[in-house]
């Protein structure tokens, strides 16, 4: 099972923010939203895009291309084209870090 | 001698020892220098590119990997799947992006064969190769990659066949990776007027401390220039490690009445993005394209086929076929592109994809770009699963669901085996597919 993995420092992320990590062998979005953090995979479901460079509106990113939104907090697909889940990660904070262990997909 | 691969990266100062170490020609310096100049000035790909939009290099760390600056040999086996047992006229191999051996039957050396690491006739035949080394058809600033490619390849093979010269036994080119090593390996041949031959290309990993392969970087080229009425049968195998970065500009011309069949059968690498582009430049030319892909694990191995009609009366046959296990990923996107003039054209591509698990996915993305107005051109996709009837009536008849599986694997891929005329290509490809072959889930 992976570990937590310490990542920015909480100072680091607005809020509401979002920023891209490289944890382990993934790539992930960080959400800084209403003083809680959350990560989810950089990945839209729909078509296997990045889905870090849409907008954030609450807890909801919408994929840049094609539209589909997913609930930051869980991964849900909410809207089409996405009908599948995107993975949602473990985080914590912790001395005033960031850290995130990856789900085991 | 065991060496360990170069870790130094690719900046400017390796990249000076590099040419340092390599005692070539002015115009190959100046060549590399010119591509290093432009690698420096690019941008690597944006990811709303669409050629790049389905592929994901950020975890790409070049940094890892880098250039070949000693001139050692290492001694160390490279194992085939496609020469054993095989007659060969030929024989390179390359580790590291280090020229290791080079063999040429002297009966074809006799006739004015020229053959051997790339490394070594580019000093030998300093004029031939600078006539045809990425000038006329991979375009050394199409990307960066290909722009790095060009400043730094090495361990690279050569094939020139003099006009009329007939060649039956195959040559055989193997590049090797070990872990963190880099391969910039340049592949050209060339085939004058009425010549023919058969090259069957491979990669390999070879395994390192405790077996395993460990990552690495290859970043390749391939040249075909085919003279008027001459034939070339090309196999390329990829078979890296499941942890190689694999990148590839490959393009063919293809002559007056010249023939290409170009086989392709990628199984390795952790991510592959390949360009492959053939162009029909003289008139009656005609090629044919097999494409065998197999992915498993997480693999992601991404296409990008054009088949371009520059001249008329040309026919060009481009099929892909791809099996799909566990969490892998294939993207497919194809191109017939018809100059004005190429009338008479006929055009064909199909790509057809077998997912093997409901967690796999396959792009597919044909596409035609008509400019002329009396062609035949049709392309086609189909994307499906293993048919639990089939499964079910194999079961009934004595045999495993893993057994059942396979065979339909095996069918699936058969009607590219049919086209391949060389047993021992037919045998490796299907022996090496069906032992990857899990039950269908």
């Amino acid at each position: 099972m992976p570990d937590f993995v310490k990542t920015v420092p909480v100072a680091e992320l607005a809020d509401p923010g979002k920023e891209l990590l490289e944890v382990g062998e993934r790539v992930v979005v960080l959400f800084h939203v209403g003083g809680k953090f959350f990560c989810i995979d950089d990945v839209c479901t729909h078509d296997g895009g990045p889905l870090s460079d849409g907008e954030l509106d609450d807890h909801t990113i919408a994929c840049p291309r094609h539209g589909a939104k997913f609930d930051i907090c869980t991964g849900k697909a909410l809207t089409m084209p996405a009908t599948e889940d995107t993975v949602a990660h473990q985080v914590e904070v912790r001395d005033g870090w960031v850290w995130v262990k990856l789900s085991e997909e | 001698m065991t060496l360990a691969p170069a870790t130094t990266g690719f900046t400017p100062e390796t990249f000076d020892a590099f040419l340092r170490s390599r005692n070539e020609p002015e115009w190959l310096v100046n060549l590399r220098k010119h591509c290093w100049e432009a690698f420096q000035r690019m941008d690597w790909p944006a990811r709303n590119d669409e050629e790049w939009i389905r592929t994901d290099i950020r975890l790409l760390k070049l940094s890892q990997f880098g250039l070949p600056v000693d001139a050692a040999k290492p001694e160390v086996a490279v194992p085939s799947l496609l020469s054993e047992g095989v007659q060969l006229a030929g024989h390179v191999s390359s580790i590291d992006g280090r020229p290791q051996t080079a063999t040429l039957d002297e009966k074809w050396r006799a006739k004015g064969v020229i053959f051997g690491s790339l490394d070594e006739v580019a000093k030998t035949h300093s004029d031939l190769v600078q006539k045809y080394l990425l000038t006329r058809a991979v375009n050394p600033e199409y990307d960066r990659f290909a722009a790095l490619h060009g400043a730094c390849w090495s361990g690279g093979h050569f094939l020139y066949v003099p006009r009329n010269v007939s060649i039956g036994d195959p040559f055989h080119f193997i590049s090797a990776l070990r872990g963190g090593g880099a391969d910039l390996s340049h592949t050209l041949i060339v085939l004058e007027e009425g010549a023919e031959a058969t090259v069957m290309c491979e990669t390999a990993s070879l395994p390192v401390a405790g077996g395993a392969t460990g990552a690495g970087f290859h970043n390749g080229a391939t040249e075909v220039i085919l003279a008027p009425r001459a034939m070339l049968r090309l196999v390329s195998l990829q078979n890296w490690s499941d942890q190689v970065w694999n990148f590839a500009h490959q393009k063919a011309l293809v002559g007056h009445d010249s023939s290409l069949q170009w086989t392709i059968a990628a199984m390795g690498s952790r991510l592959s993005k390949v360009n492959q582009h053939v162009e029909l430049c003289g008139k009656g030319a005609e090629c044919q394209v097999n494409g065998v892909l197999f992915t498993e694990g997480k693999q992601h191995i991404s296409y990008h086929t054009l088949q371009h009609h520059a001249a008329p009366g040309c026919r060009s046959d481009f099929l892909y076929k791809a099996a799909l296990q566990d969490k892998s990923r294939t993207v497919w996107r194809g191109m017939i592109k018809v100059d004005p003039l190429a009338q008479k054209t006929d055009g064909y591509q199909r790509n057809d994809n077998l997912m093997l698990s409901t967690e796999a996915r396959a792009d597919s993305i044909p596409g035609l770009e008509i400019e002329a107005d009396d062609v035949r051109c049709t392309h086609g996709s189909t994307t499906g699963k293993v048919d639990e009837e089939l499964i079910f009536y194999a079961q009934a008849r004595g045999l495993t669901r893993q057994e059942a599986t396979r065979i339909i694997v095996s069918g699936f891929f058969q009607q590219i085996f049919d086209r391949i005329t060389i047993e021992s290509v037919r045998n490796a490809l299907g022996h090496a597919i069906l032992r990857r072959v899990r039950e269908y889930s």
